[in-house]
């Protein structure tokens, strides 16, 4: 059976003269097998980018996403009515998808319509019921409510409902729990573990929160400036992360634990970003973390590290990938 | 030792046509010189509508409707609540500096930093020099060189805006600062630096800090106490390391108990949704979404009670008068 998705040598490249680099040379797949795999890396890392190439909304300067072994390019309306309908996309805040004129009810009913996905009134009640119940919604507290009546996390909940209903293969969620809260968060991302387990649908989770990633579990892929840093099993990857940026970044997470304080203090440190600016910031036949690595060596200016699985067994395991040269 | 900050019976909320709609209610609240607070609460429980009142900075409909702030300097006290809009001008920045939520965004794109910086020392009687000098200063606390000065804000990165806005607001070397989700935009990186040097001038400067938060993690990593609220009103004060190790009210049992501690362990959120003011129950307002609920809670309102040292609870269970009486 081919990947669900395929991601491969994705390279998009922003403005004319000295353009952006906002994703460069990423490739990674999602299994046949329902998954959720984390995009994680922080703002301006190419995430959103990668996301609207996946969902078709942006053709990539090179490089290219094949959905079930199929270029998602290819010039099929059928092909792409289906993929349109099995690979759904949730925005940061669904409010903005909404017709503010619209109540939770139309909103549902438009796309049982839509897709044609009841034969009878009493079916198309049915469904909406049933969706409702799988993102943790009551219908009388939601149906009769415009969008601007429901919470942050109602609303997002309602997003969810809508996709549900269209039993999608893939949802592609961008920031999905940025703007609502720590409550909310764990419920909106155990129906995310409940679609996979139960409704066979996988999630391409992307977020700028480590802390959201090591809840939902599953595989994590770390960006930094658009380019793979390491990816493999979350858990795996959180506990003892390869990549000298990965390990900068998870021993940063605030952990909700006053007796696990950062341990090293950073405030004195020289600022990464300053030598950021006076780094070659165009040049990028480097690491591009090396002007913040403490480890980092004479090579790491000369070429790219390649993303490859590490040399010491010790650390190895089944997909998991690194792209430094501590580790070839 | 008195409190740098003493609160008493803090309500502000917001003015409709016919009535005041509660948003903050009853708040007392004792600010330790030295420490830092942090206060933490869900989005909408009134946590930067506490922090502009705090700094008399409410903007209508907005109103401050009761209460005291007593605010002890060595020259003596004020109370903030009811100082003249003049003397309130000459403590603030000096005395009393506030980095508002989405701060970093605010910066004017046609100026320099340096005017942004220095502008508002100069109306504060600074020559051009001392001005400069103390901008200098203020950016090395937060390890900003001072070729700094010269950048227009977008050639900065987000967290270089917002150490900027940091920087400007401690040129002054003020008593107290109110920073309101002075990090949430940010990466965890960016962000736990921040933190470390914000830490670090609380050191250096001798100031106390308020830390608005919606994130326990922020709390739970820089914070020496920490006021949880619910609905407007504070359901628990303590150490951080009590809270944290053993919250006594329902809510902040809630709040630390729906945090992941492994990554795949699976944590029910809390029930329901908080309130926004409209809706604000009577009594105890955690009352409908409350697994402790009892007979007087949708009542009775709870007092801000203390319990065990250095501890603050208001909650019915913990009040034995209340308990005899059930
Ligand atoms: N000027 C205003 N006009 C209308 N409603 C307001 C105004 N200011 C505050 N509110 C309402 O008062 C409540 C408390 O707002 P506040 O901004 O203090 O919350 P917060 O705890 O800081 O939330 P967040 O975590 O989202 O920043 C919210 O329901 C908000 O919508
Ligand atoms: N339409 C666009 N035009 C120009 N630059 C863009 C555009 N979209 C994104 N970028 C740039 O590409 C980089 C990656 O952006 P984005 O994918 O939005 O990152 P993320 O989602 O990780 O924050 C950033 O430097 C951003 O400014
Ligand atoms: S390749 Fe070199 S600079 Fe890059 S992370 Fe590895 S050691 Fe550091
Ligand atoms: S007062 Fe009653 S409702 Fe409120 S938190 Fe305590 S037990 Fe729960
Ligand atoms: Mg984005
Ligand atoms: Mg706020």
């Amino acid at each position: 059976m081919p990947d669900l998705l395929t991601v491969e040598n994705l390279r998009q490249l922003f403005g004319g003269r000295n353009p952006t680099q906002a994703v460069d040379d990423v490739s990674f797949r999602l299994p046949a097998e329902p998954a959720i795999v984390s995009l994680v890396g922080e703002s301006g890392s190419g995430k959103s980018t990668i996301a609207r190439i996946i969902l078709g909304l942006l053709k990539p300067t090179a490089g290219r996403v094949l959905y079930q072994g199929v270029d998602i390019l290819t010039p099929d309306r059928k092909w792409n009515r289906r993929f349109r309908s099995e690979v759904q996309a949730v925005f940061q805040d669904p409010y903005s998808v909404y017709n503010p004129v619209y109540k939770a009810e139309r909103v549902l009913k438009l796309v049982i319509r839509k897709f044609g996905l009841a034969k009878t009134k009493a079916d198309a009640q049915e469904q909406m019921e049933e969706a409702l119940r799988a993102v943790d919604l009551r219908p009388e507290e939601v149906l009769d409510r415009h969008p601007h009546q429901l919470s942050g996390g109602q609303r997002q909940r309602l997003m969810l409902a809508r996709v549900y209903l269209m039993r999608p293969r893939l949802i592609v969620a961008d920031e999905p729990v940025s703007m609502i809260d720590a409550g909310m968060r764990a419920s909106f991302l155990n129906i995310l573990g409940d679609f996979r387990d139960r409704h066979g649908i996988s999630t391409l989770f992307i977020t700028h929160d480590l802390s959201t990633a090591m809840y939902l579990g599953g595989e994590i892929i770390v960006l930094y400036q658009g380019r793979i840093m390491e990816q493999g099993e979350t858990q795996t990857v959180m506990r003892s992360p390869l990549h000298p940026y990965a390990q900068l970044l998870i021993s940063s997470i605030p952990t909700p634990d006053p007796r696990r304080r950062w341990r090293e203090d950073l405030s004195a440190a020289p600022l990464a970003e300053i030598s950021a600016i006076v780094a070659d910031r165009a040049n990028r036949h480097r690491c591009l973390f090396a002007d913040r690595c403490p480890q980092v060596m004479d090579r790491c200016w000369e070429a790219r590290p390649a993303l490859l699985a590490p040399k010491d067994p010790g650390a190895s395991h089944a997909r998991r990938e690194v792209a430094c040269y501590l580790y070839d | 030792m008195p409190a740098l900050l003493e609160i008493r019976g803090l309500s502000a909320g917001l003015r409709g046509r016919r009535s005041v709609t509660p948003v903050v209610s009853d708040v007392d609240l004792d600010v330790q010189a030295g420490e830092i607070l942090g206060v933490v609460g869900e989005s909408g429980c009134g946590k930067s509508t506490l922090a502009a009142a705090i700094m008399r900075l409410l903007v209508p409909p907005q109103v401050l409707q009761s209460g005291s702030m007593n605010f002890r300097l060595a020259d003596g006290s004020y109370d903030l609540a009811q100082l003249p809009a003049r003397e309130l001008r000459q403590l603030r920045w000096r005395q009393l500096s506030y980095i508002p939520q989405g701060s970093m965004n605010s910066l004017n794109p046609v100026l320099r930093v340096e005017r942004q910086m220095t502008d508002t020392l100069l109306q504060h009687g600074l020559t051009k020099a001392e001005a400069h000098k103390r901008s200098v200063a203020a950016l090395e606390l937060v390890n900003l060189e001072p070729k700094i000065l010269e950048s227009y804000p977008h050639e900065l990165s987000g967290g270089m805006r917002q150490r900027v806005i940091i920087a400007a607001a401690v040129s002054m070397r003020p008593a107290l600062i109110v920073a309101d989700e002075l990090t949430t935009a940010l990466d965890v990186v960016t962000q736990r630096q921040i933190l470390q040097e914000l830490a670090a001038i609380r050191d250096e400067l001798g100031a106390t800090i308020i830390l608005i938060t919606h994130d326990m993690g922020v709390v739970a990593q820089i914070a020496d106490r920490v006021a949880v609220m619910y609905a407007g009103k504070i359901a628990e004060l303590g150490t951080v390391n009590g809270i944290f190790e053993a919250p006594l009210h329902p809510y902040s049992q809630g709040l630390i108990g729906s945090i992941p501690r492994e990554s795949g362990q699976r944590v029910e959120g809390l029930p329901g949704e908080a309130p926004s003011p409209w809706k604000y129950p009577g009594g105890c307002r955690f009352h409908p979404r409350c697994p402790e609920v009892f007979a007087p809670c949708n009542e009775r309102i709870p007092a801000l009670l203390p319990q065990k040292p250095e501890r603050r609870v208001a909650c019915h269970l913990y009040d034995a008068e209340v308990a005899a009486d059930a």
